[in-house]
């Protein structure tokens, strides 16, 4: 009976193709957004063909592929999530869940509620739809290695004989991350409580890690705010006198011109969701690491 | 010698049809047990190899064989649900890679197998025509679903109500057909395959609808308060899913409450299989079962049934035998006369002996032959008559 059970298990290995990848076979590795790519080539490194099919100009989250980029995942040998409800599309598709890694898995306990959107529920008695959860959680890096920790985790499953390679390439991207995390603390420390704007209500998992205080604004870098948005604003820093607003990209210079009238700064923090047009993820944060110490100090002398 | 087979097939030919009848009875009786027992063979085959290739089984606290039944061959018993909650549980075990199964509901007489793409992996099944499910809504058919409705990639497939008078039940889903797979001589020709969420779909637990925060119609909105707008029943969902209303799709509640009927458990090794069994073994909800040995009970139960059948064949071929030997036995006094007449001619008893087994054996050889025929059809349809009539 003993046999007949391990027959089955390996049955079920073959045909799940864990081990149909003879050495040297690269791993077909498929992500939903830039960090995870990026985390998965730095992983990976020559030993997987990593893809990340999004557009360039698009943002992820709010991508959905068309029915062969869907095939080009369902085919992959390893598809990377970022889970907490990230890219609405994976909802609506159908991927092989056995070859899939939800990165954020790890610490689901730790994530966070997104703004809050109106509900609905049909008739008196019946649920409410789910509110949609915060899913930057790149922007902790600690969280980001966590991530990373998981592709590290899975690459080794697909591929136990270069678990060693993964490990160290893991080892090394972690503490690049953990060097991040120290390098924006000690920043944010210079002054951990002074109020701060910020032009989308994405960085709730880096407000968390350095229990920033920060409001979020619905503001798009590439559009004129409305006479309303401008309103609200003023509403809102009577409330909060931020001196800074974070922008997720370089806003327009009209806009920052008149957030300047209002004794605002504009500082840039890109959560480099979608492939930079320079550099990689790492020189992504470098810069916003000089952005934040450039707004910092700067603060402080206000 | 040649002379006495001469002799015996033209005294077969003038008496044809008592021939035809002694050859009848011996070929029936000896084909009915053979042939029950390859079908008996084929059948435990089928029903060990799909078993024996399942590690371990999870359902609801129950029968087991429904359990086993429902989830490797979507037999119409749906076993007590259970929800994701299970499938997230044995994620976390870190033992073991589940796959869901939800085969409740049907389309035109086929079961509707909610599942994730894994499950084609896991049965080695290629789809012959057009490609995986990709989206929500999208099916792929059994070679024999395709052959039965006469449906190819690109038609469409309703589901079924649970029942006649649900009048207040969801709306059948109008699911689009994408791919056919290749036959796999298994249950899995006679499914409808659709995403997991789908299969929620069609229970109308994952629904879409007109966004609901944006339409004027007062007799569409019970209510508006703190964020939340209550719809009536009039509320129209959509009955198919389209590239264009698909974003409206949604879901209500917790989505680890959503049901199941079982999981296909993967353990990473037989260590980790003993271990996740032993996690179960005082679990007030759940089962795990090792489908071959449910199935080797069935087959125990079948094979106590083929044991009073061979009874009842042994008594009924010795009733037959023994109705052969006196037909022989009453023949030989009829032909009396005829034997006499022969020894008078000069014939030894040996000759007339020879002319009389030549007949005997000329019956068993033709009776022998058309059992060999008869057992090599039913060997070759054996599979099919299985599928067919017994799974």
């Amino acid at each position: 009976m003993n046999y007949r059970l391990h027959t089955a298990v390996l049955l079920v290995v073959l045909c799940l193709g864990s081990f149909s990848l003879v050495a040297g076979e690269k791993l077909q590795v498929f992500s939903v957004n830039y960090p995870l790519h990026y985390f998965a080539q730095r992983i990976g490194g020559a030993h997987i063909e990593a893809h990340f099919p999004a557009p360039a100009a698009v943002d992820p989250a709010f991508w959905t592929p068309d029915i062969k980029t869907v095939g080009d995942y369902q085919r992959a040998d390893l598809i990377l999530l970022n889970g907490a409800n990230y890219s609405k599309w994976v909802a609506k598709v159908s991927l092989p869940r056995l070859r899939t890694v939800d990165t954020s898995r790890g610490f689901r306990d730790q994530l966070m509620k997104g703004a809050a959107t109106p509900t609905h529920s049909h008739g008196s008695t019946g649920e409410h739809a789910h509110q949609r959860a915060a899913f930057t959680t790149w922007l902790d890096p600690r969280l980001a290695a966590q991530q990373a920790k998981a592709i590290h985790e899975a690459l080794s499953r697909r591929r136990p004989d270069l678990r060693q390679t993964f490990l160290d390439n893991y080892t090394k991207l972690q503490a690049e991350l953990l060097e991040l995390d120290k390098a924006i603390e000690q920043i944010i420390a210079k002054r951990p409580h002074q109020p701060f704007l910020a032009s989308h209500p994405v960085y709730q998992y880096f407000i968390r890690r350095y229990n920033l205080n920060l409001q979020s604004v619905l503001w798009e870098p590439d559009a004129d705010p409305s006479e309303a948005d401008w309103r609200a604003l003023q509403k809102l820093t009577s409330e909060h006198p931020a001196r800074w607003m974070i922008w997720e990209a370089t806003p327009k210079q009209d806009t920052v011109q008149q957030l300047r009238l209002l004794a605002v700064n504009s500082v840039v923090f890109n959560p480099c969701a979608n492939r930079p047009e320079q550099g990689d993820y790492m020189t992504v944060m470098a810069d916003n690491l000089l952005n934040l110490e450039t707004a910092f100090p700067a603060f402080g002398i206000n | 010698m040649m002379e006495s087979l001469y002799i015996a097939w033209k005294y077969l030919l003038f008496y044809r049809w008592r021939s035809a009848t002694l050859m009848a009875a011996i070929t029936l009786i000896a084909v009915l047990p053979l042939a029950l027992q390859l079908l008996l063979n084929e059948s435990e085959r089928q029903l060990l190899s799909r078993a024996a290739s399942t590690p371990l089984m999870l359902g609801a606290k129950g029968s087991s064989l429904d359990l086993v039944l429902n989830s490797l061959y979507f037999d119409d018993e749906v076993p007590e649900l259970i929800s994701m909650q299970a499938d997230e549980a044995v994620i976390d075990t870190g033992l073991a890679a589940p796959i869901p199964i939800y085969a409740r509901f049907q389309a035109r007489g086929f079961p509707i197998v909610g599942t994730t793409l894994d499950y084609f992996d896991f049965r080695k099944l290629q789809v012959a025509q057009g490609r995986p499910m990709a989206m929500l809504g999208e099916s792929v058919i059994g070679s024999a679903v395709a052959q039965q409705l006469g449906l190819a990639p690109g038609d469409s497939l309703l589901s079924s109500p649970e029942t006649l008078f649900d009048l207040a039940g969801v709306y059948p889903l109008k699911m689009k057909v994408v791919g056919v797979l290749a036959p796999s001589h298994s249950a899995d020709d006679q499914a409808v395959f659709v995403d997991i969420k789908s299969a929620w779909v069609v229970q109308g637990l994952l629904h879409g609808h007109q966004d609901v925060t944006q339409i004027q119609d007062p007799s569409l909105v019970m209510g508006r308060s703190d964020g939340n707008v209550v719809a009536t029943a009039k509320l129209v969902q959509f009955t198919e899913i389209t590239a264009a209303n698909v974003d409206t799709f949604h879901l209500h509640g917790d989505p680890s409450i959503y049901p199941l009927t079982a999981l296909i458990v993967l353990p990473h090794d037989a260590k980790s299989a003993a271990l996740l069994r032993g996690r179960y073994l005082e679990s007030p909800s759940y089962q795990i079962v090792r489908p071959e040995e449910v199935v080797d009970g069935l087959l125990q139960n079948i094979f106590r049934i083929k044991r009073v059948l061979d009874g009842v064949i042994l008594i009924v071929a010795s009733a037959t035998v023994l109705v052969i030997l006196l037909v022989f036995a009453l023949s030989l006094r009829l032909r009396q006369r005829e034997i006499n007449t022969i020894f008078k001619l000069g014939c030894s008893r040996l000759t007339i002996s020879r002319l009389i087994g030549a007949e005997i054996g000329m019956i068993v050889i033709v009776s022998s032959l058309l059992c060999t025929v008869v057992l090599t059809v039913v060997d070759a349809q054996s599979a099919e008559i299985v599928r067919r009539m017994i799974l």
